[in-house]
């Protein structure tokens, strides 16, 4: 067994690692210099195509056609895509392994799930006038580099909305690169670009020109979390600048005269430098070592690593991991290197074992931590199992130890290398699966057709497995050529009953494949009737879709079916299909009486729902504002709309006296503004009041006659009219009115609400002319009556004829000056008798 | 490990807080706020303008006034993305902002709580679509108090009891299945009313639905989160509909009577600043959007005067300030007296802040309290309190008509009177037709022709309706037309105990103190569920008193078990009573990860679908304290409210109330 060290190289003070992923990568034929390389994030798969800009030879016709392959790392052809959609400008992944490519025209395809079909979308904002230049990717996004020196940002794939930058200054741009919006300053995407010999930053906006003096730069290098920025400058220089641009932090001379092809950073911590077979790895402090290959190497930055790319082999440069180094450095006197010793000798039965087992007892389990660390971070199966015998070993001796994470690393790396096999070719780091997570992986199983691998990590790792299921069961249904009921018959019977199955997506497929019975076959096994909706649509089955969308509940479900059917049907039939289903009528009502009152009057109309249409006939007279003769129009239809049923009759009368009350008040609106009335020529409105306001406003205008008219004429009863009278003409302090009216004998109403309003209006004199009047009442509440008008003495009369001495004395209490000297009078009398 | 509260307010607060402050944040530079007028309480609530500030917003626009202006490059709109009237505003405000302006606009939708696909379609007819960068931000519940969380549907009751539009009750269920997919599935389901089942059976399939799918589109704890909660011990659900006549009836606490007489809207009320006074430093004021006139107070439950106040019978609220009053001027003047040594002196002045913020809140809070003395000391109003006590107390509602007919003609508000009226409809099972029919000559007549259409509303809603068949003649108290058709009080005032003659104001014993006589038939239903003992001895109890307790205690218990049922016969709607079990393995990992809950501290979801009033909270409230105390009755102890706002019974009807006029707007 090679010694784990034997593929370290120090830089500097530190260490980094070649680990050889797989060999034999491409065919020798294919000239891989003459290809563009660009590599999924973390180990995923890599795309290649052959750079147009370079000659190549010629293979014949068939070796001529352009086209985008799509590798594993181990070199394995996942997919070819045939090419014949122009140039291509920009060649990226997403971090979920879509395929983004961007031709010169703007126009951006998304290949998802490594396969042939994609989503298209134009980038807008002029890119076909000037043509895209060049494309920068991030895990989730890019930014495109127009002719026009114009860029404009992708954030996301699922709802692209190209968004154009600031302008930066026209020159030509020497170089760029990108922070993504994660780990920008502020959470946006920045764009950095070299423009003669300084850099420009630009951000969603402004371009800020960061006055830099050395320039130009030839290429311009992020790192993966964005802390740091190194720039190559013309004169064969890197600098390392922080990514607040605060400070630089080296400067390395690469002493090269030519340029390097490539600038890539490897982690974070680490700058590569690509020429054509030679690699140039600078670490902090500007020291670098150097690696030369036999072939064109391209190199494919990763979030804590970087990728090598030749025909021969795929190679995986890092920085060693601390417990790795711990472990293995030469000479190393950490615990857990003593631990791997003593586990090696208890294998060779040696008694030197537990005395070192003793001296390294007081950080033992330190020691087993670092060693099931760097289990997890070695590719090398041979160093995983010897670390973790150390681990198991060292653990055995604690009392006390939790071993989940023994367990969990056991369980991870059983995982890592079955995916690191050369045939699914997913070379993961334990960094990159931690970032990845299982979830993640796998999906790019799926994307691989990795089924029963899929299936067998899931339930190691106790994932859901729907997910399998379903993409296997929507690949099944493409591909397979079986009759459609042994189709629908094997993906049932494996797939039904287990949780989280999406038939509706199976069915889609099914759709899209254009087997449209074993779609709805397959759609009456999803559970989720909002799922079955848009498909069901999709099929032209408006009224099963209608059905799913009520069974949901989803209102929103629901007027989306509504709105299609109602475009797509005559309103006959379109009354005819809600007409049955309540919940759809009630939404078409809400919604039309917003919108679409014709619409819902024809509902009405065709369902014979005679009041609601007369009342939207009602309410549209009252919209009609000022334009009487239209409301009283509308107000006669729905009067008429009512006119054969018999129920409705009280509200035809209704109908039929409002139309009365409206010309009335017209009538008096003409009347009562003649020139000479009120001096301005505009008498009083009445137009609108309800019939007991209009006599309110006739008894203050003094129209007495009228308000009995109004009075006679909608048979208002006499307690309302004598109430609206009593109000009336205290609002307008018709006082002398007031007082005729306490001359007379009876009033329907009573006397008392007569004292209340006057008095609340503020007037005693007035109000005390009703006291008297109000027989019914006890004396104690006349009395206290009095006292409200402030007439003591008058209380105490009432007292006194009732001979409440009780009261009297009460009020006697109460009272001062005079009025004290007058009731203690009465109480004298009282008293006397 | 720390016990896991189910539905915790400030946990809700911060998620929706922090989902806002990320979408945001997601924003580069300075933006213009173009929020909905229903959304800016509950956004009040959650988020202070300071912090809207911090995070780029420059100017807040309402979507009603369709003024944004080009002030800013980023828009962004802040909208319920439900009704179809709302994305036509918006994306006419798109157009026009795009046509009117030099500036290159960017237009962010956040669609609340979620983005529809109407909301899609629309603005993709309008043709603002793919100008318009659209998110969501998942606002379901929004936290009045701890124990209270609310919807902030305005049209709820519209929507579900006029248009009959389920909306409500499916972003009920949403938010619900949002709880339960963090806590756990409601071990049980009780609930009255046919929209309670409705959401009942919304929450059932989506429950089937969450298994079916969407287990990998990251919702976490999948696996545990459909086992049955060992928290929770049960949801139940109040239709508005079996109980309208509650929130008809005055609210007689102190924090209802602020919402009858000022209205309180995501715990602000708006007050004329005449009535506070120069108090220009309040704590509690908001003074950025009020007119000049009118001042904005927060109702804030964590005020420790106000939580004193607030659930408290208004009768008695004035005897709690003085005593308020009192020991804050003796503590202050004692110690300014005894205040020798330096170390009492600091000790004084430690505290100072914490009495001038009592005595700031005791200052508003007297002077809130006198302007409703005002207002219950006028005519109108002890005239309907007087008539709803009578309905409610079961005397003939036809000798309550004169009272009625009067304040017609004397034109008061005429929501006052379309109260009465409907409550008189509701707690008799509709109004004998003859006088009905004079009722709404007399209403027409008085307040304009235009309320046929509320008239009509209220009879959809089936607030007011004539009484059915065979009652005709049968006078009060009748049968009902069809059994479940409408909720019949008369048993239940007697099976329920709905009117309690007793009452005690200052030391209730009895939730009937929220309405000094009537016990809210909601939260009777309520206790019936979860204090069953409590209820059940309450009913037997003798007038006289002096029972002997152990000796009917049988009694009660068998009693007590079948009250719910018993109660719900004569309810109208559908019954309610579903228990979801999960896999038996599942709930005993969930009950090992959450530690043993003694079901004293379980959790009870009770949620009022329609709305409820602030006088059933403090009921409810006075419920969950008597549980505390006596250690639960078997179920849990902890209430929290939910629901889809809070109502109160002018908006009740005010839902159905036409605004317009004839002859424009020139009346009233």
């Amino acid at each position: 067994m090679s010694k784990p060290t034997s593929n370290w190289e120090k830089v500097g003070d530190r260490f980094y690692r070649k680990v050889q992923l797989y060999s034999d990568v491409f065919d020798q034929d294919l000239e891989l210099e003459n290809y563009k390389v660009v590599g999924a994030p973390y180990s995923g798969a890599v795309a290649i195509y052959r750079d147009e800009e370079k000659i190549h030879t010629y293979r014949g016709s068939q070796a001529a056609k352009s086209s985008i392959d799509i590798y594993s790392c181990a070199g394995k052809l996942i997919q070819r895509i045939n090419w014949d959609k122009g140039s291509i400008k920009g060649l990226g992944w997403s971090e979920d392994e879509k395929l983004i490519v961007v031709t010169g025209d703007g126009t951006v395809r998304c290949y998802y799930e490594l396969q042939g079909d994609f989503v298209p979308f134009s980038l807008g904002h002029g890119a076909e006038e000037h043509g895209v230049q060049s494309c920068r990717f991030w895990s989730s996004g890019f930014v495109a580099l127009l002719g026009n020196n114009h860029l404009i940002a992708v954030s996301r794939y699922d709802e692209p909305r190209p968004q154009l930058l600031a302008k930066p200054p026209t020159d030509d741009v020497i170089s760029w690169s990108i922070i993504p919006p994660a780990y920008s300053l502020s959470r946006s995407v920045e764009v950095v670009l070299a423009i003669g010999q300084t850099l420009y930053v630009v951000d969603a906006t402004d371009a800020e020109d960061r006055d830099f003096t050395a320039g130009p730069f030839r290429h311009i290098s992020v790192s993966p979390r964005g802390e740091f920025l190194a720039f190559y400058t013309e004169d064969g220089k890197v600098w390392v600048v922080s990514g607040d641009w605060s400070e630089k932090l080296s400067e390395y001379n690469s002493g090269a005269k030519t340029v390097p092809k490539d600038m890539q950073w490897c982690g974070s911590n680490a700058v590569a430098l690509a020429w054509e077979d030679e690699v140039h790895l600078i670490g902090p402090k500007s020291v670098a070592t150097k690696f030369y290959y036999d072939a064109w190497v391209h190199l494919l930055p990763d979030v804590d690593g970087l990728r090598l790319l030749t025909n021969d082999v795929c190679e995986y440069i890092q920085k060693v991991p601390a417990e790795t180094e711990a472990v293995f450095r030469l000479g190393s006197e950490s615990p857990a290197a003593a631990l791997l010793e003593a586990s090696t000798l208890l294998d060779q039965k040696s008694p030197k074992a537990d005395d070192l087992i003793q001296m390294i007892r007081p950080s033992l389990a330190e020691a087993v931590d670092t060693c099931v660390k760097a289990a997890g971070h070695e590719y090398n199966i041979h160093w995983q199992k010897a670390l973790l015998k150390a681990a198991s070993f060292g653990k055995s001796v604690l009392d006390l130890y939790s071993s989940d994470d023994f367990v969990d690393m056991c369980e991870t790396l059983r995982v890592l290398n079955a995916v690191r096999f050369y045939e699914i070719g997913l070379p993961l780091s334990y960094d990159q699966f931690k970032r990845l997570t299982p979830e993640r992986l796998i999906s790019r199983l799926l994307n691989r057709h990795e089924y029963l691998l899929a299936l067998r990590i899931s339930s190691y790792l106790h994932l859901p497995t729907s997910q399998i299921h379903v993409h296997w069961a929507c690949r099944k249904v493409r591909l397979s050529s079986d009759d459609e009921e042994s189709i629908c018959r094997l993906i049932v019977k494996k797939l039904n009953g287990l949780p989280g199955i999406s038939f509706e997506e199976i069915a889609r497929a099914a759709y899209d494949e254009g087997r449209v019975r074993l779609a709805t076959e397959l759609l009456n096994y999803e559970p989720r009737a909002g799922k079955q909706v848009p498909l069901l649509l999709g099929m032209k089955e408006d009224n099963i879709a209608l059905d799913k969308a009520i069974e949901s509940g989803d209102t929103d479900l629901i007027h989306h079916v509504l709105l299609h059917m109602r475009k797509k049907l005559p309103l006959a039939s379109f009354f005819r299909v809600i007409n049955t289903r309540p919940v759809a009528t009630a939404l078409v009502e809400a919604s039309a009486a917003d919108q679409d009152r014709e619409l819902l009057k024809d509902l009405y109309y065709q369902d014979d729902r005679r009041l609601d249409g007369s009342n939207l006939l009602v309410s549209e007279a009252l919209s009609q504002k000022d334009n009487l003769p239209a409301a009283l129009d509308k107000l006669r239809l729905a009067s008429k709309y009512l006119q054969d049923s018999k129920e409705y009759t009280s509200q035809r009368q209704v109908l039929d006296e409002t139309q009365r009350l409206l010309k009335l008040q017209e009538q008096f609106e003409k009347d009562l503004s003649a020139p000479g009335v009120e001096g301005t020529g505009t008498g009083p409105k009445f137009v609108g009041l309800s019939a007991n306001e209009t006599i309110f406003q006739l008894i203050r205008e003094k129209h007495n006659k009228r308000a009995q008219k109004v009075q006679s004429e909608f048979k208002i009863p006499d307690k309302s009219y004598w109430w609206i009278r009593l109000r009336a003409l205290v609002a307008s302090r018709h006082w002398t009115e007031l007082e005729e009216l306490a001359k007379l004998k009876k009033s329907p109403i009573g006397w008392e609400p007569f004292f209340n309003e006057v008095l609340a209006a503020g007037n005693t004199r007035v109000a005390s002319h009703f006291i008297p009047k109000c027989t019914s009442l006890t004396v104690r509440e006349r009395v206290e009556m009095w006292t409200k008008c402030g007439l003591l003495v008058q209380a105490g009369e009432e007292a006194f004829k009732a001979k409440d001495r009780v009261l009297l004395e009460e009020l006697r209490d109460r009272a001062g000056g005079s009025a004290a000297v007058e009731l203690e009078r009465m109480l004298g009398m009282l008293g006397r008798r | 490990m720390a016990p896991i509260t189910p539905f915790n307010a400030s946990d809700i607060t911060e998620k929706a807080r922090r989902d806002l402050l990320l979408l945001l944040e997601g924003i580069r530079g300075k933006k213009n706020l173009v929020l909905e007028k229903s959304l800016a309480g509950p956004l009040n609530l959650l988020v202070k303008f300071s912090t809207l500030q911090e995070y780029g917003v420059d100017k807040p626009f309402f979507l009603e006034n369709d003024h944004v202006d080009s002030s800013q490059r980023n828009v962004v709109f802040l909208v319920r993305g439900e009704k179809a009237k709302t994305v036509s505003r918006v994306a006419a405000q798109i157009k026009r902002l795009r046509h009117n302006g030099q500036v290159e606009h960017e237009f962010y939708i956040f669609w609340v709580p979620r983005r529809t696909m109407v909301s899609d379609q629309l603005l993709e007819e309008a043709g603002v679509l793919g100008e318009a960068n659209v998110s969501e931000w998942p606002l379901y519940f929004v936290p009045l108090a701890d124990d209270v969380l609310s919807l902030e549907l305005d049209d709820a009751v519209s929507d579900l009891y006029i248009r009959k539009d389920p909306t409500p009750i499916y972003l009920s269920a949403k938010a619900l299945m949002l709880q339960q997919q963090k806590y756990g599935l409601f071990p049980r389901i009780i609930g009255k009313g046919d929209n309670a089942q409705r959401l009942a059976d919304l929450l059932i399939r989506m429950r089937t639905e969450v298994t079916a799918g969407e287990s990998n589109e990251g919702y976490g704890s999948s696996f545990l989160g459909l086992t049955p909660s060992s928290t929770i011990d049960s949801l139940i659900i109040i239709d508005r509909e079996i109980d309208f006549s509650t929130v008809l009836l005055t609210q007689l606490t102190y924090e209802g009577l602020i919402d009858e007489v000022f209205n309180i809207s995501a715990n602000q009320t708006e007050v004329d600043s005449s009535v506070i006074g120069g108090t220009a430093q309040q704590p509690g004021q908001q003074g950025s959007a009020s007119t000049s006139m009118k001042r904005k107070i927060l109702i804030d439950p964590k005020d420790t005067l106000y939580s004193t106040l607030g659930d408290s019978n208004f009768a008695i609220v004035g005897n709690l300030l003085n005593k308020v009053a009192r020991r804050l001027q003796s503590s202050t003047e004692r110690n300014q007296l005894a205040a020798k040594t330096t170390a009492e002196l600091r000790e004084f002045v430690a505290k100072l802040p914490g009495y001038q913020a009592e005595q700031a809140s005791l200052k508003l809070h007297t002077s809130l309290a006198e302007e409703i003395i005002k207002h219950t000391r006028t005519d109108v109003f002890t005239r309907s309190l007087e008539v709803q006590q009578n309905i409610m107390s079961g005397a003939d509602p036809t000798t309550q008509h004169d009272s009625i007919t009067e304040l017609v003609s004397r034109n008061v508000p005429l929501e006052t009177v379309l109260r009465l009226l409907c409550l008189e409809s509701t707690t008799n099972a509709g109004v004998r037709p003859k006088d009905l029919e004079t009722f709404k000559r007399a209403i027409i007549l008085a307040y304009g022709p235009q309320h046929m259409l509320t008239l009509s509303a209220l009879e959809k809603m089936s607030l007011l309706q004539p009484r059915g068949g065979s009652s005709l003649a049968g006078g009060i108290g009748g049968p009902a037309a069809k059994p479940g058709t409408v909720t019949n009080y008369s048993p239940l005032r007697r099976s329920l105990k709905l009117w309690d003659d007793e009452v005690n104001e200052a030391d209730p014993n009895d939730i009937s103190y929220v309405f000094s006589g009537y016990a809210p038939l909601s939260v009777r239903l309520v206790q019936s569920i979860i204090q069953k003992q409590t209820l059940a001895s309450l009913l037997m109890k003798k007038p006289a008193g002096g029972l002997n307790q152990s000796a009917s205690h049988a009694s009660h218990m068998t009693q007590g078990l079948r009250l719910f049922e018993d109660s719900a016969k004569y309810i109208r709607g559908a019954t309610v009573d579903e228990t979801q079990i999960g896999e038996e393995k599942a709930v005993k990992a969930r009950a090992m990860l959450n530690g043993s809950h003694n079901d004293g501290s379980k959790t009870v979801v009770v949620f009022f679908l329609g709305g409820v009033t602030r006088a059933e909270i403090a009921a409810l409230r006075f419920v969950a304290q008597k549980l505390r105390e006596r250690g639960g009755e078997g179920r849990g102890s902890r209430i929290v409210v939910a629901a889809t706002g809070v109502v109160t019974g002018e908006g009740l009807v005010g839902a159905s109330v036409e605004k317009a006029s004839f002859g424009g707007d020139h009346v009233q």
